[in-house]
């Protein structure tokens, strides 16, 4: 079996409002990807997306703008975890021979008014049983969930504000991201509330953009600059009939994942995590075992989270800092993690990465994001 | 009625699965649940299938439109034109007394006296015309 793995990478520039199509942002991407890869448009032969903006467009329909004949075509369901499905998708079916190399695709051509609209009909148990109560985009679901947490554990708004903030100054070496303003412990403890305990900087602002992975034989990346997909999993729906739940699929997996890989987070360099806002990065840290679970709080007190902290977490700055491109967000931190195996961070670099984890959370839907993912990465 | 329901209000899809607990709502500002007859699971929301074994056998019946608060947040920004002028609103997740956790909408008088573990029942039957779901108040 061929050793396949991730050869390329790109991102498209982000904006506040959309001065073009979702297609577009995408095809940006993927240029800037091939380009990084060393291959050109011909050689890819297999396309996926996880946007959650393009209906009625597809994968499909996607090679169809593009000018693409592909032998193999996916399109996710994840919603914001769908970015690491669909990319250790790609590496089975690379491996396969269903398709020698794939672009992995997602983003979308949005504004906060785009996304105010959208979400309220993101799915019927959504639209049908969340949406008439006015729960404020979905901040309120997250409110609700932040609380629970804090309330089981005594975890505090101040030990979760060091994601944010952190991840701020992660932007802030970061030319790309959107929110590159200062910001301190104190301002984001004074931020004005939106859904409490939620404040402004726990929530993401909606942007327009798009991001790439190719997948392919990994003696077809430039030499050293290809990343091992070491392991790989998903999860949907669990716990099954909660709602508002301070835990995710990834506790499922957890294990799996580590023994699959050959080591855990003690060998690894950072977290790419998803972020759409604090209190699912803490859930995540703890459900893949950086920390014991009910522990994040005491955790982030006594850490630092910046790309040049002790636990390096969303090193660009994350969708908190960089803005949410909609199914793109599950995607943008496997872009920055390629960018940190590749030894290409700037002035953002984690020294001597080499290993890092990749976690998606989505589809949020009754309750919670019913979708889970994570990937660990290697540089080859 | 007290207030009418504000014209921008999102909509509910009516279904021929959930029509019997948007009809007792509307009706009779109540809550109706499904109850599986094979295995006894309570079911929320409306479904064609129990989530638990899988029988079609859902009966409706009447709850007891209490529960308690578990968790909530009070949402003061970003909400719906529908929504604003009652701002800043309660949403929370209230586990029913029929042991199924519902999210919905917690009508408080003193938005600053709502705390997890409190006990609420639905809002008065002449307030219920306001709201297009099963809406809740401070017991
Ligand atoms: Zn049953």
């Amino acid at each position: 079996m061929r050793d396949v793995g991730i050869i390329g990478y790109g991102s498209s520039v982000y904006e506040k409002k959309a001065s073009r199509t979702e297609m577009s942002y995408m095809a940006e991407a993927a240029r800037a990807a091939l380009a990084s890869a060393g291959l050109a448009k011909a050689d890819v032969d297999g396309i996926s997306t996880s946007s959650t903006t393009l209906a009625p467009d597809n994968a499909v329909t996607a090679a169809e703008y593009l000018g693409l004949t592909v032998s193999w075509a996916s399109v996710s369901n994840a919603g914001g975890a769908g970015g690491p499905v669909n990319v250790l998708d790609a590496v089975r079916a690379v491996e396969a021979g269903r398709a020698s190399a794939v672009l992995c695709l997602a983003g979308a051509a949005q504004d906060g008014a785009f996304f105010r609209d959208r979400i309220g009909r993101f799915n019927r148990s959504i639209a049908d049983y969340l949406a008439p109560h006015g729960c404020g985009g979905v901040n309120g679901l997250f409110g609700i969930v932040q609380r629970k947490h804090m309330e089981t554990y005594g975890t505090t708004r101040r030990q979760l504000g060091r994601i944010a903030v952190d991840q701020r100054a992660n932007a802030r070496a970061n030319p790309a991201a959107l929110l590159r303003a200062a910001m301190t412990i104190d301002d984001y403890l004074a931020a004005p509330v939106v859904a409490d305990p939620l404040g402004l900087y726990d929530c993401v602002m909606p942007c327009s953009g798009a991001e790439a992975i190719l997948v392919g034989p990994l003696d077809r990346a430039p030499a050293g600059k290809g990343v091992r997909v070491k392991a790989g999993r998903e999860c949907h729906n669990h716990p099954a009939g909660e709602v508002s739940p301070i835990r995710g699929g990834w506790e499922t997996f957890r294990e799996a994942l580590y023994d699959e890989a050959g080591f855990g987070p003690d060998a690894m360099q950072f977290v790419q995590a998803y972020d759409d806002y604090p209190i699912m990065v803490a859930i995540q840290l703890e459900d893949l075992g950086f920390c014991a679970k009910g522990t994040v709080g005491p955790f982030l007190a006594s850490r630092s989270v910046t790309f040049d902290g002790d636990l390096p977490v969303n090193t660009g700055g994350g969708q908190l800092s960089c803005g949410q491109t909609g199914g793109g967000g599950g995607m943008i931190g496997l872009t920055e993690a390629v960018r940190q195996l590749r030894g290409e961070g700037g002035a953002r670099q984690v020294p001597g990465a080499r290993r890092g984890l990749v976690s998606g959370y989505g589809m949020v839907a009754y309750g919670h994001g019913l979708s889970s993912s994570a990937l660990v990465l290697e540089a080859a | 009625m007290t207030a009418p329901m504000h014209p921008a209000m999102p909509k509910v899809q009516e279904t021929l699965t959930n029509a019997p607990m948007l009809a007792a709502w509307r009706a009779e500002g109540a809550l109706a649940l499904q109850r599986c007859a094979d295995c006894a699971t309570v079911v929320f929301f409306p479904r064609s299938v129990c989530p638990h074994c899988w029988s079609t056998r859902l009966d409706w019946f009447r709850a007891t439109g209490t529960g308690r608060i578990v968790s909530f947040s009070v949402i003061h920004r970003g909400l719906p034109e529908a929504f604003q002028a009652d701002a800043p609103i309660v949403l929370a997740e209230v586990a029913l007394a029929e042991g199924v956790p519902m999210i919905a909408r917690v009508a408080a008088p003193d938005v600053g006296a709502v705390r997890s573990g409190m006990a609420v029942r639905l809002v008065p039957r002449d307030e219920a015309a306001r709201y297009p779901l099963p809406t809740f108040a401070p017991a």
